[in-house]
């Protein structure tokens, strides 16, 4: 009696398109279903995410400064753009660094830059930067519903969490019925994890250990743990990879070579 | 009984009217008479523009109007007479026959039904270069075969014609016998689009704007559509209860007729530019350019068409400010985090060229096994801080060992690990430029906190002063 009760509701729930939500009943996706998945070209990380994001669903990234947020954000970006697809940003604070995309292989010209207004020195116990976080919301709002483009993401990883707990819930209860049933990739990323129920993925990266090598800055080894997936069983084993650094070398670099080449 | 409605068969007829070039003395006077299509338009709406000397006129129904063939020339050489100009007139069954006839032979020129090759074999072959201008004959070829006349060319075998110089020898041959090779195509008048709507009663705000202005785009929609035409300048002319005339132009990404998408876009703009008083009269201007053809493919992802990205970036430009909106570009410049906005395209159809070299990029990475190397590392982003955040270092020994800020969200601490300095320094022969010069002059530390985050900060060495320029993410 009480499997059939379960059962009708559940039904019920899916009738209503609530089951995505609140339940957990989501059939597994097919990793080599471009359809379904989009690779983040992250091997590591598209390995514990069973191919990659899944489509139609919020999924979250979330970790501490320097955890590679950006970096895998950007990889999965440049992944997309090599794919042809169209892709958007909204960056809430406007901390972009256009080098870093280019870097990352991010074709520039298919990327939608959506910069949010920030204002350097609010002043003592302000946050006008609280409006430019809401403005992000809508501005992401408008781009899924413009629809067809493979990734949206929202980057918020810098935003205080007080103002991002000061959104209403049904935020993103309403950005993840937006782009349910769609072929888009929503990505959040942020410091902690913010959507709850209404993300269908969530994956946190661990704080990053800075490698440095004789004179230079290396990159960052992290690690991804998958928190929540709805689409797949998941392992919370930690999957590390590792960054280097493309920008901390270049002058580094001329700057050795030049040093080399005076002392012969 | 006869069928009252039953169609009548009549059979074409084409007549040409060349009007040969002028002596300097006679062309002022000619330009101020008219041009041939004038001349044209007088007799049938159904005539096309070979060139600027040169119409084509279906006068097939005029047989009844006018009489027959000889009757239909003289009346046109006539019209043309009255105008001033002395044009060459020639009436055939095959609108290439009339047309090689007006170049080749001056006066009027009647051919019977069935005789038009007859009536251009003596025509020397030179007059290729004028009737098939578009596909130029080797006439020093003929020439050099013997060839002299239409009539010559067109006795020769066509298969062995066409297997010797290809195929626009088949249109040649054509040409030389009178056949039509394609029919005509009749030359419209340029249309304007425009359409009005006065308002009993002036309306204020958006909103009653809205019906009014798909009322008024709907019937342009639906001409641009009869045309093919689609809107590449969109003109919103509003007449205001002071009299006074507000008007808004909006360039349109990519042609577009779709009256929601139009209505949008008009009401956008207009949400940004209000007018300042009631309206009472709404007119609406439309610059037409030729339809986009599009040839979607089977193997690539749907992207949002040119109409859904005009009006998202439209409503984002409402939302966030229009220089907020766009697709990033790298500069070329030492500057650190400098960057450019491009618009971002809404036809990325038009970028099918460079994705095919994109293929052959990648072909050829493939045969390159660092490349692929170099594609799989993960480069280490940056988040930059688009006005670095002033900072307190403590330096021991030159190196930077503590990092405080009282940014809130910024945290700080003890310096684990640092690399650097790399001096970076640029702009200063704009210094003495002025307002828009923005000297650099900076020392650059990699630094990784206690706490795990990595910075690059910098001291800036014409104030002493540190900050954080960006974090290493």
């Amino acid at each position: 009696m009480a499997t059939l009760a379960r059962a009708d509701l559940e039904t019920l729930l899916r009738d209503r398109k609530l089951d995505r939500t609140l339940t957990s009943t989501i059939p597994a996706l097919d990793p080599a279903d471009d359809a379904a998945i989009a690779p983040s070209g992250v091997p590591a990380l598209d390995a514990r995410l069973g191919g990659g994001f899944p489509r139609g669903h919020l999924s979250e990234l979330v970790g501490p400064r320097s955890s590679a947020r950006t970096s895998v954000l950007l990889k999965t970006l440049a992944a997309a753009t090599a794919r042809g697809e169209l892709v958007a940003l909204v960056d809430a604070l406007d901390m972009l660094d256009v080098e870093s995309a280019a870097a990352a292989g991010v074709e520039l010209n298919r990327l939608l830059w959506i910069r949010g207004h920030v204002v350097p020195n609010p002043g003592f116990g302000r946050d006008v930067n609280q409006r430019a976080l809401e403005q992000a919301i809508r501005a992401m709002a408008l781009v899924l519903q413009a629809g067809n483009f493979g990734v949206v993401a929202l980057d918020v990883a810098d935003a205080p969490p007080l103002a991002l707990r000061q959104l209403p819930f049904t935020t993103w209860l309403r950005l993840q019925r937006m782009v349910e049933g769609s072929p888009t990739v929503c990505v959040l990323i942020g410091s902690e994890p913010m959507a709850r129920s209404s993300a269908g993925l969530t994956v946190r990266l661990g704080s990053g250990h800075a490698s440095f090598g004789r004179r230079l800055f290396a990159g960052l080894d992290a690690d991804a743990r998958v928190l929540r997936a709805r689409t797949h069983r998941h392992d919370e084993a930690p999957a590390p990879f590792s960054t280097v650094s493309p920008f901390c070398t270049a002058p580094a670099l001329a700057t050795l070579l030049t040093e080399q080449a005076r002392h012969g | 009984m006869a069928d009252p409605h039953a169609s009548v068969w009549i059979p074409s007829l084409y007549a040409c009217l060349y009007e040969p070039p002028l002596a300097e003395t006679q062309r002022a006077a000619a330009e101020e008479a008219g041009h041939v299509a004038v001349i044209a338009r007088d007799f049938s709406p159904r005539f096309e523009i070979d060139r600027d000397d040169l119409v084509s006129i279906d006068v097939s129904g005029l047989t009844r109007l006018l009489g027959p063939a000889q009757t239909i020339g003289e009346e046109l050489r006539r019209a043309a007479a009255d105008r001033g100009m002395r044009a060459h007139v020639a009436v055939a069954a095959t609108r290439t026959a009339a047309m090689v006839l007006a170049q080749a032979r001056p006066g009027l020129t009647v051919v019977v039904r069935g005789e038009e090759a007859a009536a251009l074999a003596p025509i020397a072959i030179d007059i290729l270069q004028k009737a098939a201008a578009a596909t130029p004959a080797p006439i020093s070829v003929f020439k050099s075969w013997g060839i002299r006349t239409l009539g010559e060319l067109a006795a020769l075998p066509a298969a062995d014609l066409v297997s010797r110089l290809g195929r626009a020898a088949a249109v040649w041959q054509a040409v030389a016998r009178g056949e039509d090779v394609r029919p005509l195509v009749p030359t419209l008048e340029e249309e304007r689009f425009d359409f009005s709507l006065e308002l009993e009663w002036p309306i204020e705000g958006l909103e009653p704007l809205s019906f009014v202005l798909t009322r008024v785009l709907e019937p342009l929609s639906t001409r641009l559509e009869r045309r093919d035409r689609g809107a590449a300048v969109l003109h919103v002319i509003l007449r205001l209860v002071t009299r006074d005339i507000y008007a808004r132009r909006l360039e349109l990404p990519t042609p577009m007729r779709d009256v929601r998408t139009l209505r949008t876009l008009a009401l956008l703009d207009l949400e940004s530019h209000p007018p300042p008083a009631a309206i009472d009269r709404v007119t609406v201007v439309i610059d037409p350019t030729p339809g986009r053809v599009l040839q979607h493919t089977l193997y690539t992802r749907a992207h949002p068409t040119p109409e859904q990205l005009s009006t998202l970036i439209a409503r984002l430009g409402a939302v966030m400010g229009q220089d907020r909106i766009g697709a990033p570009a790298t500069m070329d410049s030492y500057r650190p985090g400098a960057f450019a906005m491009k618009p971002f395209a809404v036809d990325h159809d038009i970028n099918r060229g460079e994705r095919r070299d994109r293929r052959e990029e990648r072909r050829s990475a493939i045969s390159a096994p660092s490349a692929v190397n170099r594609d799989e590392r993960l480069a280490s982003a940056l988040r930059r801080c688009r006005h670095p955040v002033p900072a307190r270092v403590v330096v021991q020994d030159d190196r930077p060992v503590r990092v405080t800020t009282d940014r809130r969200g910024f945290t700080g601490g003890a310096v684990v690990r640092t690399a650097g300095p790399w001096r970076v320094s640029g702009d200063w022969w704009e210094s003495a430029g002025g307002a828009g010069s923005h000297p650099f002059n900076r020392d650059e530390w990699d630094v990784a906190l206690a706490d795990g985050a990595v910075y690059v900060v910098f001291r800036d060495r014409d104030t002493d002063r540190w900050f954080i320029d960006a974090i290493v993410d």
